[in-house]
């Protein structure tokens, strides 16, 4: 029977994976490279298998990737799906380079054939579309959606046995509420037109008379730091699928329009009449956002 | 000891023109170190100096990657010395191929303890190429990093990571991706313009690298990708109010709110 193979970091969101697992058939075994808890959390989210490395103790799970690299390719499987995240695109290259596999993001299909895996998937910063034949095995990075359910499965422990010359000696939280802005029916996203920090209240308020998350350019969650990361949209940030996505004050570049073109009502407000949003958008305002955010507030009540 | 500094030469992909087969043309857009790249070099730069190491530039790619214009765009922002390799195979390599053929460079450069990357390469922005390389090295490979203090083999790096930082140690050598935010890149001045033309590239030989053979796949389809249709209706904010009313009567209309 065919394997499939999920490469976990620590995040155990990956109920997307699970379906696009579940489309392929076969086998779903879920390596984890993270904690006990995240172990568990993976053991009951639909997968068919779960080996765990056991406790990364003060090791970092992604210096766990030789390891996950020498389990997968032992059981060689002809797919391998890894969530869209930092860590686990450590995992996934190191397994890639491992096993002289292409590594595919921003993709829209995979499909198995006899004798080979076809692949559709995005390429450079989503401007065309191409589609692979893979005659080996592929590792897939695609996006994570949020922490599936199912019957739990045991975990099967094995120990990681690499001696690791990387060690964490300190670790800071700052917020400990996770987004998932995947499934976000609305989202209201902010770009560097918003001069001040303050000024992000206008944006909180159009969000809340529309019940909808609030998003950013990369620019603002990053160098800024005005709204945290796992906010921020784009081809390295998040990619959300609204029904309804406001951008305010964003220009509207290709790396950020990418994360949100499958918005179902885009509405754009910028100052500038030729910002490139305005052609790419279902309903544009020229104009200030200091006005016209307020105003947009006032019409929904 | 050497800091080994891998950075792309590459095209904003906002600039290509993409035919309707599909097929990308990046022939009239400006080629230039990728754009979240320069971080690493000043990173490296500043530990270099503290630790007396070398700082090595890297870049693999088409003829176009070691060009004067990115030999001395490279030189310029603070390299000891450059390395290149290019092979017209090699331009617009994906991810696997760029992350092999970089860590065989490593190998042959010796003496590396320490792989320096940008965030994310401007065209493919795939963020796998480092942890390619760090894999076939046999390294670990740490990204969204912010700082870097100690010695290459004793490295304090800290980190950016989901909810908040870390501090990590490394007593090895490491491939680090720099994250975009982690400096201010310096902008090159005359004086480093001018000092470039006197610093040394070193053109590897591709075929003599011996890169192992990679899982054979092909491109059997390219497409421009469709887009939303979208209404494009862009009004006048002039009068806020009249503007918004509009548009929340339209999104009412259409039942969107
Ligand atoms: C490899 C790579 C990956 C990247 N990944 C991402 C990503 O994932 N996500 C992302 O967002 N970006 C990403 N970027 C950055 C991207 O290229 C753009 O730089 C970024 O999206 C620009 O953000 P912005 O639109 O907020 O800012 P700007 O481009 O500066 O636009 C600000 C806009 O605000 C408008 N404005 C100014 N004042 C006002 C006002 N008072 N009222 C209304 N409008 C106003 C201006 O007219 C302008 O259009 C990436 C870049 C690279 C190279
Ligand atoms: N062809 C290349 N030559 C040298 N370094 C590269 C190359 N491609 C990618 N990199 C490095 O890897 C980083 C991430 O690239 P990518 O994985 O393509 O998003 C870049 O910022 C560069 O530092």
């Amino acid at each position: 029977m065919t394997e499939i193979w999920i490469l976990v970091a620590a995040n155990p969101a990956i109920d997307n994976l699970v379906s696009r697992g579940r489309e392929l058939g076969g086998q779903l075994v879920a390596v984890v490279a993270g904690d006990r808890s995240c172990a568990e959390a993976i053991a009951a989210s639909g997968v068919d298998r779960v080996v765990w490395l056991g406790e990364p103790g003060a090791t970092p799970v992604e210096a766990r990737a030789a390891a996950v690299a020498d389990l997968v390719a032992e059981a060689a499987p002809r797919v391998v799906l890894a969530a869209s995240h930092p860590a686990e695109r450590v995992l996934a290259g190191a397994l890639a380079g491992r096993l002289g596999a292409p590594a595919l993001t921003m993709v829209s299909s995979v499909r198995l054939e006899a004798d080979a895996v076809i692949v559709t998937h995005a390429t450079f910063g989503g401007v065309a579309e191409e589609t692979v034949r893979v005659e080996g095995p592929v590792v897939i990075v695609d996006e994570c959606g949020s922490v599936g359910t199912g019957l739990p499965v045991p975990i099967e422990e094995v120990t990681a046995t690499a001696p690791p010359t990387l060690t964490v000696v300190e670790t800071r939280m700052s917020s400990t509420t996770r987004v998932d802005l995947g499934k976000a029916r609305r989202v209201v996203a902010v770009g560097r037109g918003l001069a001040r920090r303050e000024d992000l209240a206008l944006v909180e308020e159009l969000a809340r008379a529309l019940d909808a998350e609030v998003a950013c350019s990369r620019p603002l969650a990053e160098g800024l730091g005005w709204l945290s990361r796992d906010r921020y949209i784009g081809v390295t940030g998040q990619h959300v699928h609204p029904d309804l996505y406001v951008a305010v004050g964003i220009s509207g570049q290709l790396q950020h329009v990418v994360g949100c073109r499958d918005a179902g009502t885009v509405v754009v407000v910028n100052c500038d009449a030729k910002a490139p949003y305005f052609g790419e958008c279902d309903y544009g305002i020229v104009g200030d956002l200091a006005q016209v955010v307020p105003a947009l507030t006032a019409a929904l009540a | 000891m050497k800091i080994v500094v891998a950075f792309k030469w590459a095209a904003n992909p906002q600039e290509a023109t993409v035919a309707a087969d599909g097929t990308v043309d990046v022939g009239r857009a400006t080629l230039g170190i990728s754009e979240y790249d320069p971080q690493a070099f000043d990173v490296g730069r500043r530990l270099a100096d503290a630790t007396g190491a070398e700082l090595v530039g890297l870049s693999v790619g088409g003829p176009a990657a070691t060009s004067s214009m990115a030999r001395k765009a490279a030189l310029s922002r603070g390299l000891d010395s450059l390395v290149t390799v290019t092979d017209p195979s090699l331009d617009d390599a994906a991810a696997t191929r760029t992350g092999a053929v970089l860590a065989a460079a490593v190998a042959q450069i010796g003496d590396v303890d320490l792989v320096l990357t940008g965030d994310a390469s401007v065209d493919l922005g795939v963020q796998l190429v480092p942890s390619v390389m760090a894999g076939l090295l046999g390294w670990p490979a740490v990204s969204q990093v912010t700082a870097l203090s100690g010695t290459p083999g004793d490295l304090r790096i800290e980190r950016n990571q989901e909810g908040g930082t870390q501090v990590l140690l490394a007593s090895g050598p490491v491939v680090v991706s720099i994250a975009a935010d982690a400096v201010e890149p310096r902008i090159p001045g005359m004086k480093d313009i001018l000092g470039a033309g006197r610093k040394q590239t070193t053109e590897l030989d591709y075929a003599a690298l011996s890169v192992e053979p990679l899982v054979a796949y092909a491109v059997v389809g390219r497409a421009r990708p469709e887009l939303k249709a979208r209404q494009g209706k862009v009004i006048d904010g002039a009068d806020p109010a009249a503007a918004a009313a509009e548009v929340v009567a339209a999104l009412r209309a259409t039942h969107v709110l």
